[in-house]
């Protein structure tokens, strides 16, 4: 696989997870400090059943997933109904403590030497079209009237209880789904890179995931996309020494959240209406 | 576990607490004013630790100096974080949640400084800075180190405690903790309310980085120590210092023992349940002091 190609499949399976905190914090305005907690799951789950049960890549990925989901459900079950703050600090602690077993786990999971000899067995193919899958299934989260309940409990969750949302049942559904999202980009991940440890999944990697929505737009997800593939190439195109480019990646994110403080893109999307309306005939103009 | 062992334990648990205390309660004082999680506190607790290590290291000064050196560096390099990072976002008039962003990304640029300057290494402070002594109490051995870390930190928080409850500025930013925009309509400079406060943060955030440089060792993720103080802040009752730092110390004290008794490994395990199970038990935090979202 040439260098370009296996980097863009990396980015797909990551803006996978992004995607998920774009729904989670983006949308819904929660603070995950676990999301990469969940990815971690998705690929030791997926990889454990291919490497030591023999089990199809498939029917591994979905085992993965389904773990994910049902620990998003008691974590969520018991920290979604009180304050917002409390949240991101059980997430924060959930996301240590799964990165705190996995090392301690030593004859499953490898410990702090990780897991490795997992086939190859994510292919551009399938990393492609799981991200435009995933793209469009955010797309259709924000049109629908779910979406719109996210954003109501974003800008006033009082306002939205009062309206009859049910924002606990919500806020957990979104939570669920965005475990979802992370454990399968993790899957991807395992079985494109066939090694993973715990120190790739600790609290710093998903408040990257945070800093990419925000960079991109928090509220386009064409600005969400874009800024993950813009700010997960940045480290590969800037090339001068490793330490140099973090510095600047961050510097560029300052510089754009402090220039423009609603991201990138603003409220932005990408949309064929213009190029449509060029070939449509010019309605005549209504009489004042 | 025998009574002195466990005594012992008890000791070490207080004086990791004392730094935790003084990470979570600069940490604190931000929240409390701007009402935002400020990440960027570690990194200029980072910072201040190495700017401590290069003149004890390079210039051989003794401890007293090279203690204050640390608090200076903390509180400068806290109000470059506030002009680079936040000044610009509240003028703006931003949502709360850019400065969460902003300042993670502070946190992660100070790192990589840190990381430009010294390599991904581990240093510590020259041996001659300190003399290694321990007190022997009994069976119990106390470090002087530990001794160092929480004199000082008690007279840090006495130093604080005055500035807050004495003087001008202290009630000025108790004043924007409690209500930014009628401070502000009281005829108070926030701006320069919002200054001090990052300066005092960044004083304690020194500090903390000094002695946590002194009685650990440093490497430049050694920011990353300031979740400790966003634990302790959530588990305290955000809003209340006093709570905060009785939370700090909790917390300090039973990772010590947890890591005695289960290993660091499931450390973090046991201390997520117990942190779920407080949450659940008493969501008004250590301290009692309940703030409801407003209805």
């Amino acid at each position: 696989m040439s260098f370009i190609l296996t980097v863009a499949l990396s980015i797909a399976a990551y803006s996978i997870a992004v995607l998920g905190t774009f729904m989670l914090t983006g949308m819904n305005g929660l603070f995950s400090l676990g999301q990469a907690a969940f990815m971690g799951l998705g690929a030791y789950v997926s990889a454990i059943m291919v490497v030591n049960y023999h089990l199809p890549f498939a029917v591994a990925i979905l085992i993965a997933i389904v773990v994910a989901m049902g620990l998003a459900v008691l974590v969520g079950f018991a920290t979604l109904r009180i304050r917002q703050d409390f949240f991101a600090l059980a997430t924060f602690g959930f996301g240590q403590a799964v990165t705190g077993l996995m090392t301690e786990m030593v004859n499953v999971t490898g410990g702090a030497m990780g897991f490795s000899n997992i086939p190859r067995l994510t292919t551009p193919t399938i990393a492609f079209i799981s991200l435009a899958v995933a793209i469009v299934f955010v797309w259709g989260f924000r049109r629908s009237h779910f979406g719109k309940d996210s954003l109501a409990i974003r800008s006033n969750e009082l306002a939205a209880k009062v309206e009859g949302i049910d924002v606990f049942k919500h806020k957990l559904t979104v939570f669920v789904l965005s475990a979802a999202f992370a454990a399968y980009a993790g899957a991807l991940m395992a079985f494109h890179t066939r090694y993973v440890e715990p120190a790739m999944y600790g609290w710093i990697a998903s408040v990257t995931w945070i800093i990419i929505v925000f960079f991109g737009g928090r509220d386009s997800l064409t600005g969400t996309v874009l800024g993950s593939i813009i700010l997960l190439a940045a480290p590969e195109a800037l090339r001068f020494t490793t330490a140099w480019r973090t510095l600047v990646y961050c510097v560029l994110i300052l510089v754009i959240i402090n220039l423009r403080p609603r991201g990138l893109f603003g409220t932005w999307e990408l949309s064929l209406k213009p190029v449509i309306n060029l070939f449509r005939p010019k309605k005549h103009q209504e009489v004042q | 576990m025998q009574l002195t062992v466990l005594l012992q334990q008890v000791i070490n648990g207080l004086s990791l607490g004392a730094v935790y205390a003084l990470i979570a309660v600069g940490y604190a004082l931000v929240f409390n004013v701007l009402k935002f999680s400020n990440f960027a506190h570690g990194g200029v607790l980072g910072i201040s630790a190495y700017a401590g290590y290069i003149v004890a290291n390079q210039l051989h000064w003794p401890l007293i100096p090279v203690i204050l050196v640390g608090i200076l560096t903390g509180a400068v390099v806290a109000v470059l974080v506030e002009l680079i990072a936040f000044r610009w976002i509240r003028l703006q008039k931003g949502q709360l949640v850019y400065f969460f962003v902003t300042s993670v990304t502070m946190l992660m640029a100070l790192e990589q400084v840190l990381i430009i300057r010294f390599g991904a290494s581990f240093e510590s402070y020259p041996y001659t800075l300190l003399k290694v002594k321990v007190i022997h109490l009994g069976e119990l051995t106390i470090s002087i180190t530990y001794l160092l870390s929480l004199v000082l930190t008690i007279i840090a928080f006495s130093v604080l405690l005055y500035i807050l409850k004495k003087t001008k500025i202290g009630i000025a930013i108790r004043a924007a903790s409690n209500d930014l925009v009628a401070t502000s309509l009281m005829g108070i400079n926030v701006d320069q309310i919002i200054v001090a406060t990052f300066i005092v943060s960044g004083f304690l955030g020194g500090l903390s980085g000094v002695l946590y440089g002194i009685s650990a060792s440093l490497s430049p993720q050694i920011g990353q120590i300031v979740v400790k103080g966003f634990i302790a802040s959530v588990l305290g009752g955000l809003g209340s210092l006093k709570g905060v730092a009785m939370a700090a110390v909790a917390l300090g004290v039973f990772e010590v023992f947890l890591v005695a008794t289960i290993g660091s490994g499931l450390a973090p395990v046991v201390i997520f349940l117990l942190m779920v199970t407080f949450l659940l038990v008493r969501p008004q935090g250590f301290a009692g002091v309940s703030f409801m979202d407003k209805a």
